[in-house]
């Protein structure tokens, strides 16, 4: 044989099976979008396994058991710690027609009683989560870490694959209602008149949300509120066990947190498992229950949330004035349907990846215990550098085995990717314009054009304004900015500020109640900031692109969330 | 009634004549028995037009082209288009058989003579015994035995118009399944004509009568390419409840011999082309039609210009009504139909 340079190659991976390899993966899939609302801090590689595993197993499962005319789903790799996107577009005339017939049979359910599939599926993953909470990860055997591992897999894969069932089956009567409207009454999704009609809806979050503002209520009414306001949010806990009330609210407030069915089992951060979920750590939601408190008579989540609703009913019934009588059943079935997509696009994070992230994050943490204790790893939190493969090889007789050679270099890449940002794509293609039109339009994919990826900023040149994004929620703000890019930082975040941050999660819900406005760098019409602003009311910018990288803290920013519009008032 | 007879007068038919006569013929005179007025005229039967094309060699040449031309399904309409001039142009240039000449003169001279078309103007109009709307000619405004020979061998080839031969193809029809029986009548010079249909034909509400109109001979109704009048009445009440004046621009009007598109005065292509007594009178005529077909009934009339009123509403057709659209669907069907159509067909 002919000597030939030996090619360098890496000889150990991330996050082995999924890391990009660009000769590869670009001659598969010719653009690789990046989720930048997944993926903003990097992931660890454990997480990013799972998430690049599973994740695009959901999408695939739902679009195969949708019959998606025009996707057949997503695949994901991970690069620096970001997850990349890159779409199973149907291109053949024949296959869509195919496909389209299954399609229409599989939406028909979820548009005549969207709910009850919902709960169903809902029940389904309580029901799962209920069995692995049965098991006493820190008592467990060996032996029962290492089926732990692979229960936890299977309930994240199912968990996956419902999740993109609602989604796809939910978005699909925004994204009609939105093309109906603007095509006949010249109204998008963007404006305040369509985004009113889609606000004030009850569900699981704003459940839990009340619930926490009511437990501070009882705090002020059992006479505990100074013990909240004096301390900080650590100290809350040791000082409430001190005397006989504290330890009553104490009580009342663990039971919730232990028996209600998501209670305690969230995590605060919502894309990873390097944080704590809220039962493992409860000073975070007690937290929530002195940002409440410090608040006052002031704020009452029950009324504002009912005028939202209230105006919501007045949006509608003012719409459907303009609506031809033949038209209106039609239209009156969409905004509800589209409304429930708003509704599901909250909710079903925390029946979907919060629980189940917090499930994760204690097996993890107790198989990290396990392998640090027999000095496999150098501490427990080094188990998020691995990957349920190599955690399958050692878990059985760890002290067998030496794997810091692996968690010591991932840590370093980890910690390093950090310091950089990630590119918006990895393509082929010649430019971002062509490889959006050609990569990713085509799929018609609901959830890359109003979640993930979002459609791009048209800016109004004669508003001169420094900065564009989409309209998430109307309204007008200004204030002071503050730049938040962990949840860590979060905490920093003063009331009356404007918020701008590379996207928002569920976890960061509690923050809208404080601040006047928000910018992202990310997201569409659907994404989480975009939901969660409309819900508080409060003027929200999405897909702004640079905004954190343009904007710092302490700036003064005025934001005109109806156009898109952010000025930099102190340059 | 004797099986060689192959020529009738209206008078002598009823709605048992379909397979003799064509299902128009048979319509014209089941609405004479009935006391309705209908142009006068005659029925050339089904079986005319077999001894035509047996006596002239037409019939089997044609069967010998089509067997030639082997299997027709999936064929483009190219093909079909090639078929029509061919076969048409077997049956145009066949010679009449003088019998067959006779005893269609004696007939329309007939007409001419008792005064019932006194300038020898007829209607020339095919008569099958299926309903296949807009398949085949009609020739309006024909004048003088030689004319209407010719309109009738031509509405007799008009089975094989391209449109009818792709039709019977698909549905698995010989090719050769249609044949036409004639009916030719007064011309009615119209001063407004249209159709009635004695339910809605979109959203197929049962408790209306809804009628079209236009000026002049109400061909543009018919083919439903220009604006019309349009009114609902209902059946109870037999009230006026709905009244809409179209833009009639333009109207079919006779000329000498044949008729042309002419445009419609300024002032009167936005002014009602019936007045309310006449829209009563049809409605009532049209309820009475489906009343006694035992079936809702769409059916073309005309305003015979030389008439007095209230005889001057001269029916030209009744025939079952076949609704425009299906039922409307469910909100959820809409709802899966748009999605698939806004975002899932490239």
């Amino acid at each position: 044989m002919p000597k030939k340079k030996q090619v360098e190659t890496k000889i150990w991976d991330v996050v082995p099976g999924y890391d990009f390899i660009e000769e590869i993966d670009l001659a598969a899939i010719p653009s690789w979008f990046l989720d930048g609302t997944h993926s903003v801090p990097p992931l660890t590689p454990l997480f990013a396994y799972q998430w690049a595993r599973f994740c695009s197993h959901g999408f695939k499962a739902a679009c195969y058991k949708l019959g998606i005319p025009t996707c057949k789903g997503w695949e994901i790799r991970i690069f620096n710690g970001g997850i990349y996107c890159g779409l199973h577009i149907v291109r053949d005339q024949e296959e869509i027609a195919r496909r389209e017939v299954k399609f229409r049979q599989a939406l028909r359910p979820w548009l005549e009683d969207f709910d009850k599939h919902w709960d169903t599926y809902k029940k389904e993953l309580l029901g799962i989560y209920d069995k692995l909470k049965q098991l006493d990860v820190d008592r467990a055997t060996n032996l029962e870490l290492y089926h732990h591992n692979y229960d936890l897999m299977e309930a994240y894969m199912r968990m996956w694959e419902i999740h993109f069932i609602g989604m796809y089956t939910s978005f699909n009567t925004w994204l009609l209602l939105e093309a109906l409207t603007k095509e006949r009454f010249g109204l998008s999704d963007q404006e305040a008149e369509f985004q009113d009609m889609m606000r004030g809806f009850d569900n699981k979050i704003y459940q839990m949300d009340k619930k926490l503002w009511e437990f501070g209520q009882l705090a002020v009414e059992m006479k505990l509120a100074n013990i909240f306001k004096d301390n900080k949010p650590p100290a809350i806990l040791p000082k409430l066990k001190e005397s006989e009330k504290g330890k009553e609210w104490l009580k009342q407030f663990m039971d919730y947190m232990t028996t209600d069915d998501i209670g305690g089992w969230r995590m605060q951060h919502f894309t990873d498992f390097n944080e704590p979920y809220w039962l493992e750590d409860p000073a975070t939601p007690i937290g929530l229950v002195k940002d409440n408190i410090m608040r006052g008579n002031s704020y009452d989540l029950e009324a504002t949330r009912a005028g939202i609703a209230k105006k919501r009913r007045a949006a509608i019934a003012a719409f459907l004035k303009r609506v031809p009588p033949e038209e209106k059943e039609l239209f009156k079935g969409l905004i509800a349907l589209a409304g429930k997509s708003s509704s599901y696009s909250e909710e079903h994070d925390l029946y979907c990846e919060l629980s189940v992230h917090a499930l994760m994050r204690r097996g993890y943490m107790a198989m990290g215990k396990r392998l640090a204790r027999s000095g496999t790893i150098d501490n427990p939190e080094d188990i998020l550098m691995l990957n349920p493969d190599e955690i399958d090889r050692v878990i059985m007789v760890p002290e067998a085995h030496d794997m810091r050679w692996i968690t010591r270099r991932r840590r370093a890449g980890w910690e390093k990717a950090h310091k950089t940002t990630n590119p918006p794509m990895l393509t082929r293609r010649a430019n971002l314009e062509e490889a959006i039109e050609l990569d990713l339009l085509p799929s018609r994919d609901a959830i890359a054009i109003k979640i993930v990826v979002g459609e791009i900023p048209r800016p109004k040149p004669k508003m001169k304004a420094d900065l564009w994004g989409i309209c998430g929620c109307p309204g007008a703000a200004e204030g002071t900015a503050r730049v938040v890019t962990k949840y860590d930082e979060l905490k920093k975040v003063q009331p009356g500020e404007i918020l701008v941050c590379p996207s928002t999660n569920p976890t960061w819900t509690p923050v809208f109640g404080l601040v006047n406005g928000v910018i992202t760098d990310t997201g569409g019409t659907l994404c989480h900031a975009a939901i969660i602003g409309r819900e508080y009311g409060v003027p929200t910018i999405v897909n702004a692109q640079k905004a954190t990288g343009k904007i710092k803290t302490g700036q003064r920013v005025k934001i005109d969330a109806t156009n898109g519009a952010v000025y930099i008032l102190d340059k | 009634m004797s099986p060689e007879k192959l020529i009738f007068r209206f008078e002598e038919l009823g709605r048992e004549h379909k397979q003799l006569v064509g299902k128009k013929c048979a319509n014209l005179g089941e609405m004479l028995r009935m006391g309705l007025l209908v142009p006068p005229g005659f029925a050339t039967s089904i079986g005319m037009y077999r001894r035509f094309a047996k006596e002239t060699g037409a019939a089997a040449e044609i069967a010998q082209y089509v067997k030639q031309m082997g299997k027709l399904k999936g064929k483009n309409i190219a093909v079909f288009d090639e078929m029509s001039r061919k076969i048409r142009g077997i049956i145009e240039s066949q010679e009449m058989p003088p019998a067959l000449v006779k005893t269609i003169a004696s007939h329309y001279h007939e007409l001419e003579k008792k005064g019932e078309a006194p300038d020898g103007a007829v209607s020339v109009r095919s008569s099958g015994t299926e309903s296949r709307p807009g398949m085949f000619e009609t020739y309006l405004n024909v004048v003088g035995i030689e004319d209407v020979l010719d309109k009738i061998k031509k509405v007799w080839s008009s089975a094989y118009t391209a449109r009818a031969i792709a039709l019977r193809v698909n549905k698995d029809i010989p090719v050769t399944g249609d044949e036409l029986g004639v009916a030719v009548s007064r011309m009615i010079n119209a001063r407004s004509a249209g159709i009635s249909f004695t339910l809605d034909p979109v959203t197929s509400d049962t408790s209306r009568i809804v009628i079209n109109s236009s000026w002049g001979l109400g061909e543009g109704v018919v083919s439903g390419d220009e604006d019309v009048d349009h009114f609902a009445v209902d059946k109870k009440t037999l009230k006026i409840i709905e009244s809409s004046t179209g833009k009639k621009a333009k109207k079919v009007v006779n000329k000498k011999r044949g008729v042309e598109w002419d445009n419609v005065p300024t002032k009167k292509q936005s002014a009602p082309s019936l007045t309310n007594d006449e829209v009563s009178a049809i409605a009532k005529l049209a309820l009475f039609l489906e009343e006694r077909m035992g079936r809702a009934q769409d059916i073309e009339w005309a305003i015979d210009a030389y008439a007095i009123p209230p005889d001057n509403i001269v029916l030209l057709q009744t025939r079952p009504a076949k609704l425009t659209v299906k039922k409307p669907e469910s909100v959820t069907d809409r709802m899966i139909d748009l999605i698939v159509q806004k975002f899932y067909r490239p």
